[in-house]
């Protein structure tokens, strides 16, 4: 369903100051609801022939214009830094990318907070080792555009010497469009400014479009930093990708272990996150869950923390707080718009099984590729998992992590703030396990035609 | 984050302490008579000391942390007329510094001017990493650092995307860090002075 039609059609259209129609199209599309898609992970052996790869699929990449009314499937194409290498990008283009994305994400484990459960010693193949060079994405609200979407695709690369496909991945098609822990999720994206539409409820005001999209003016009123050159730079953007394997069994025996009834176990959960499964707020559904408010965007995300600043309703540790503590008096002075980012994640394997207890169930192939797009990706990542998911201090919570994608140590605790006295839950586990995890750049259309027509300087290479 | 218990390397401690011993003797062979002599005599704690796991640990790209509490020095010359402007600044401010308050990761700041009034040495101990902030504090609080800072040669403005680079640059790594109360955060310690406070408060009354 198109973005307009789930707001049933009360779309507040505002100004377009960014070339939409330069910048790929899932920087701007939501995820579609329902939504289905394959991620195809591709290594490139022959620069010449990665070259024309991206030139012929460059065509078939859908831009962002006028993307709130977007309801078709879409093809999306990033590139790691390596894929960059293999492409034979120009050595002062290459050396005017950020340090972070240049050694990759694996590198920078000890920034990102990445050790035991999730050391990239850990992560499957191919992530972590160098081998993705390009990721093509196909995101679809219908199976049957899904699978001509995916054909399209395929055709650019397959029986094309000299790229090699390591990894297909389907994704989505679940029950309810659930994440694999059963709830609804990638509610409460940042409205951005310029993309032609006004916030929507509860969005907060619009971030400088040069947060996400790069070329234009950030919070701070001046460009960020952007890779050389200018055709290559502008209206590209940044993507984070992170594959968690979900440990059902352990999330389903935690849930059961702290509370007596279905009921509690609901609400226990429903703490975690700060919504219940349905997508309800706590803010707006203190007590129960309201399924009708959960699947309402122009309802969903309308609320604020000003009667809430102690947590009685939204825990100050749960998830959705601590990646958007909006207005929310925190113990260190951020900028909330500084960390924001837009997601576009996406569930595979088996749906959420509420009965699933055993550890074996923990290893069931099921989990979230968390995609998240900023200008600033690398810097914005190692901010939010060193300061807001792995560390407690900016909410006055000392040790504590964030409960859905932390990486918890033994004894850790999470906090649910109550009357009289906070209850404090010993024993929280892991519950989403990193197993790979890739930084991409995300060429705008201009900048993937200046790749796919590069010629290698005269002489052999 | 590893516990410091996770780095210690006790299997070979013995050993260890015994090379460092050596090593010490071997640096101190040209010490004042005096300095040999100490050495010599407080052996016995100087051992518990080389035998102990390590505190020190590092923040960001530059500077010590021992715990959750890191280490910031910088040595800055000066502009034309800098000294003067930022010791007026300091004298009318008489130690009232809320945007540090505001921060909330400071646990104190020291403004101290070197070399005739040539350049300024600045250390402060605060929480965790500077780095990750600096955009955030070049949107909330802007003005006070520029009027701190620009009485600093080459000081490009907070808003700058050169500013981190530029304080790295200046920025001189303690040889050795100590921290009293490596796990208090400032938010921490606020919160364990309020709860000290609640304490009092509940024992006062069922003593009453």
């Amino acid at each position: 369903m198109q973005l307009v039609d789930r707001l049933g059609g009360e779309l507040p259209r505002g100004a377009v100051t960014v070339e939409l129609d330069d910048i790929q199209a899932t920087v701007l599309r939501y995820r579609p609801e329902p939504y289905y898609g394959t991620h195809v992970m591709l290594h490139v052996e022959d620069a010449q022939a990665g070259r024309e790869f991206v030139q012929r699929l460059t065509p078939h990449i859908d831009s962002a214009a006028e993307w709130w009314q977007a309801g078709e499937a879409w093809i999306s194409v990033a590139i790691t830094y390596t894929g960059l290498v293999a492409l034979g990008l120009p050595e002062d283009s290459l050396r005017s990318f950020p340090e972070a994305f240049r050694v990759g994400m694996a590198a920078r484990a000890d920034k990102l907070g990445d050790y035991g459960l999730n050391d990239p010693q850990n992560w499957e193949k191919p992530f972590g080792i160098g081998e993705i060079h390009i990721g093509v994405s196909v995101f679809s609200d219908s199976e049957q555009a899904w699978r001509d979407a995916m054909h399209t695709a395929q055709q650019q690369y397959e029986g094309f010497a000299g790229v090699t496909v390591l990894l297909t991945q389907d994704f989505g098609a679940q029950p309810g469009d659930l994440n694999p822990l059963g709830y609804r999720d990638s509610i409460g994206q940042p409205a951005i400014e310029g993309s032609g539409v006004d916030p929507l409820p509860g969005q907060g005001r619009p971030i400088r479009a040069g947060e996400f999209i790069l070329g234009y003016p950030g919070e701070a009123g001046v460009p960020l930093p952007m890779p050389r050159p200018e055709v290559l730079g502008r209206n590209s953007t940044f993507v984070g990708l992170r594959k968690y394997q979900s440990r059902v069994g352990t999330f389903n025996r935690f849930l059961r272990e702290h509370a007596r009834s279905e009921q509690e176990r609901e609400l226990l959960a429903a703490k975690l996150v700060g919504r219940w499964r349905s997508g309800a707020p706590l803010t707006l559904a203190p007590t129960q869950d309201d399924a009708a408010l959960g699947a309402d965007p122009r309802r969903n995300n309308d609320f604020t923390y000003a009667d809430d600043p102690h947590g009685h309703q939204v825990p100050l540790g749960s998830h959705m707080r601590r990646m958007n503590p909006r207005d929310t008096t925190m113990a260190q002075l951020a900028d909330v718009n500084l960390h924001r980012i837009i997601r576009r994640s996406t569930t595979f394997g088996a749906p959420y099984d509420p009965d699933a207890t055993s550890e074996h169930d923990d290893d069931v192939a099921r989990g979230i590729h968390f995609i998240f797009i900023s200008a600033k990706a690398m810097a914005t990542m190692e901010f939010l998992q060193q300061e807001w998911i792995n560390n407690g201090n900016f909410m006055d919570l000392g040790d504590e992590r964030d409960p859905n994608i932390g990486l918890q140590e033994d004894g850790a605790t999470f906090t649910i703030p109550e009357h009289p006295v906070r209850r404090r839950i010993h024993g929280i586990q892991t519950f989403n396990v990193l197993r790979g995890g890739e930084y991409f750049f995300m060429p705008s259309l201009s900048a993937l035609r200046w790749i796919g027509s590069l010629r290698p300087p005269s002489g052999p290479r | 984050m590893t516990t410091q218990a996770e780095r210690a390397t006790a299997p070979e401690v013995d050993q260890t302490v015994e090379r460092k011993i050596q090593q010490l003797r071997e640096l101190y062979a040209d010490a004042p008579e005096l300095g040999r002599v100490a050495l010599e005599n407080g052996l016995s704690d100087l051992e518990r000391e080389l035998a102990a796991a390590t505190r020190a640990d590092s923040a960001g790209r530059v500077g010590a942390r021992q715990g959750r509490v890191s280490e910031f020095t910088l040595i800055l010359p000066f502009a034309d007329r800098g000294a003067a402007r930022l010791r007026g600044l300091l004298q009318l401010l008489q130690g009232n510094f809320q945007l540090a308050d505001r921060v909330g990761t400071v646990h104190d700041m020291r403004f101290v001017f070197l070399d005739n009034d040539t350049k300024l040495l600045f250390a402060t101990a605060y929480d965790g990493e500077w780095d990750p902030y600096i955009e955030d504090f070049a949107t909330k609080i802007p003005n006070a650092l520029d009027l701190l800072l620009c009485n600093c040669k080459g000081f490009p403005g907070i808003r700058s995307p050169q500013v981190k680079d530029w304080l790295a640059s200046h920025q001189i790594a303690a040889e050795s860090w100590y921290v009293g109360s490596p796990d208090l955060t400032v938010a921490e310690t606020r919160r364990l002075e309020r709860v000290g406070h609640a304490l009092d408060e509940f024992l006062d009354k069922i003593s009453d």
